[in-house]
């Protein structure tokens, strides 16, 4: 299977806490260069399909698989080895870690120096740490951010914060991109930059998920969006027709009934 | 970036964390050539003493090292550098091997009791763990004395080999002690820098981030107990070479406790001077007290509050300092 046609797909997918179902037999299929929404009211479970996609959830029902391979039973490390990665709602950037060094996690699974490399100045562990570095502050730079390299996050404003956690998510060139609420915290000028960065990071063989509550931002980089509402999907389908679809009209505006 | 976007606040900080690093690198190099020289200048009593406070500075590391890696707080740490007491003093009464060779050994005893405590507790944390560490430090006595085969029991072993034959022991227990915890001062350092080091960091604050790139927090577990675990192994090689004796009474509960309390007061810090200053309260703050007779204890907490007070908010007032100064 070419990279064109690599396929995140979610069949059946029922997860329940106790007695209450956030996810009632969701089936998505997201595909490599499209940029796919997925968007709802809050408590629809979208996260949580998320946190299901990169194995941080075991759904009770359902599989998972990614071109072709399934990804149940996987934790998220090795599915995170898989080429599937994300970034969080609440931003989890390590505080003690300057920006560059929290870009360089996106990078730890691809190198493999030994615990004596992490002690003692030996020449493979300081090689891979420069490489890892370059390619760190390279993401930042695409994403306008050089100059904050050698700061920590609590010194970024927040909107800054999660360029970064893009940034870690991107470096290392990942197959599935999965974006929670990119957009929260930033103003209107910061999140036309991050529109336009997000259309650069877009590209044929990377599947990108989005789950953001800005309309705008979704109508207008979005290929195809799912509409979610209480743990099932409403409808799927390109911009214009899910923004005059009835049902989602009446889940964000209520219905004449209601 | 616009400058904009940083506000003074944030500069101020940024400046105030680097100023703190620097501050802590100039005590470090200033400290390191006044211990190198101070066997010349102060009694053998007092070498002797500080060889101890070397040893078990390096204990306080093992424990400040768990605490900012591993988020998580042992009152069991005399078990393992029980490990390496006894493995140094075994393998020099039972085989004659010093401690060039015993170190190691020790070193390696330490990590595997760590990751083999570390394995079945891995989904403990918190308050659950703390009281799990406990539990090595209250059997770690009657282990040492219903194997009194191997540990001599209550009367312990004599370490009495040189590591470098011809230098007199009486210096080699204040400087190889003194070397190890410049050795593990280093390495710590170098760990904060590695790719493994970074892992740690995020397991810590953010599991669910570690998980979702590629670190499995059973990982990052059982690897911080194992370093913690050799570190405290390597502390208790070199109180035993540094007090030329191993016995029970010296690896209680209570010395775990000390340990920790070494760790809080010297605020888990990593670097020469804060292990220094834990040491210190395990070895010589009690000393100095000692002729304070029934007032050791409420004087020794005295002191403990004192200091943490200092840190806490002494970097506040010397920031209040500061902006004065430079309003001037």
């Amino acid at each position: 299977m070419d990279a064109q046609n690599s396929m995140l797909t979610a069949q059946g997918i029922a997860l329940s806490f106790g007695g209450i179902k956030v996810l009632q037999g969701l089936d998505v299929e997201f595909r490599a260069g499209e940029v796919t929404g997925l968007i709802g009211p809050n408590g629809a479970g979208k996260t949580s399909l998320f946190n299901c996609l990169t194995g941080a959830y075991r759904p009770q029902g359902g599989s998972i698989s990614f071109d072709g391979r399934p990804l149940d039973g996987l934790s998220p490390a090795a599915r995170a080895s898989r080429g599937v990665v994300r970034s969080f709602q609440t931003v989890a950037l390590c505080p003690e870690l300057t920006v560059v060094e929290n870009v360089m996690m996106g990078l730890a699974r691809n190198y493999h120096s030994g615990w004596l490399s992490a002690f003692l100045p030996l020449a493979r562990g300081r090689r891979e740490d420069r490489e890892m570095r370059e390619a760190a502050i390279s993401a930042l730079a695409s994403l306008g951010l050089a100059d904050a390299a050698d700061l920590l996050p609590s010194q970024l404003p927040p909107g800054m914060q999660r360029l970064v956690e893009i940034a870690r998510a991107i470096v290392g060139k990942p197959s599935v991109l999965l974006l929670d609420e990119p957009a929260a915290g930033l103003n209107n000028a910061e999140t036309r930059d991050l529109t336009q960065t997000l259309r650069n990071i877009a590209s044929p063989d990377l599947v990108m998920v989005i789950v953001e509550h800005d309309m705008d931002l979704v109508m207008s980089i979005c290929d195809r969006i799912y509409v979610i509402n209480f743990g099932e999907v409403v409808t799927c389908g390109p911009p214009q027709a899910v923004r005059t679809n009835e049902d989602v009209i009446a889940i964000y505006l209520g219905s004449e009934d209601d | 970036m616009s400058d904009s976007i940083l506000t003074m606040r944030q500069e101020r900080s940024s400046l105030d964390l680097r100023k703190m690093v620097a501050s802590e690198r100039i005590v470090a190099g200033a400290i390191i050539p006044v211990l190198i020289l101070l066997p010349l200048f102060v009694a053998g009593s007092w070498t002797y003493a500080l060889g101890v406070c070397f040893a078990n500075s390096i204990g306080v590391l093992a424990v400040s090292a768990l605490v900012r890696y591993g988020g998580e707080v042992s009152i069991g740490h005399s078990f393992f550098a029980a490990v390496g007491a006894y493995s140094v003093a075994i393998l020099e009464t039972r085989a004659g091997l010093p401690l060039s060779i015993s170190l190691p050994v020790a070193l390696v005893a330490g990590v595997l009791c760590g990751i083999a405590f570390a394995w079945p507790s891995r989904r403990l944390s918190g308050i659950y763990l703390a009281v799990s560490t406990m539990a090595l430090a209250l059997a770690m006595p009657e282990i040492i004395v219903n194997a009194d085969t191997w540990t001599g029991g209550f009367e312990g072993l004599y370490v009495s080999k040189p590591l470098i034959p011809g230098i007199g022991i009486e210096l080699q227990r204040y400087y190889v002690p003194l070397v190890a915890l410049a050795v593990v001062v280093y390495c710590l350092s170098r760990l904060r820098q590695s790719r493994q080091g970074r892992a740690l960091l995020l397991a810590r604050s953010h599991p669910a981030a570690a998980d979702a790139f590629g670190t499995r927090r059973a990982w990052a577990r059982v690897s911080i107990m194992g370093i913690s675990g050799g570190i405290a192994a390597i502390s208790g090689a070199m109180l035993a070479f540094a007090s030329s004796a191993v016995s029970p009474t010296v690896y209680t509960f209570w010395s775990s406790i000390f340990l920790l309390v070494g760790s809080v007061v010297s605020f888990y810090g990593l670097t020469l001077p804060r292990a220094l200053i834990g040491g210190a309260f395990l070895t010589l703050v009690p000393q100095v007290l000692s002729g304070s007779g029934a007032w050791i204890p409420v004087l020794y907490g005295l002191v403990m509050l004192v200091v943490i007070l200092a840190g806490h908010y002494g970097p506040q007032l010397s920031s209040i300092l500061f902006r004065r100064g430079e309003k001037r």
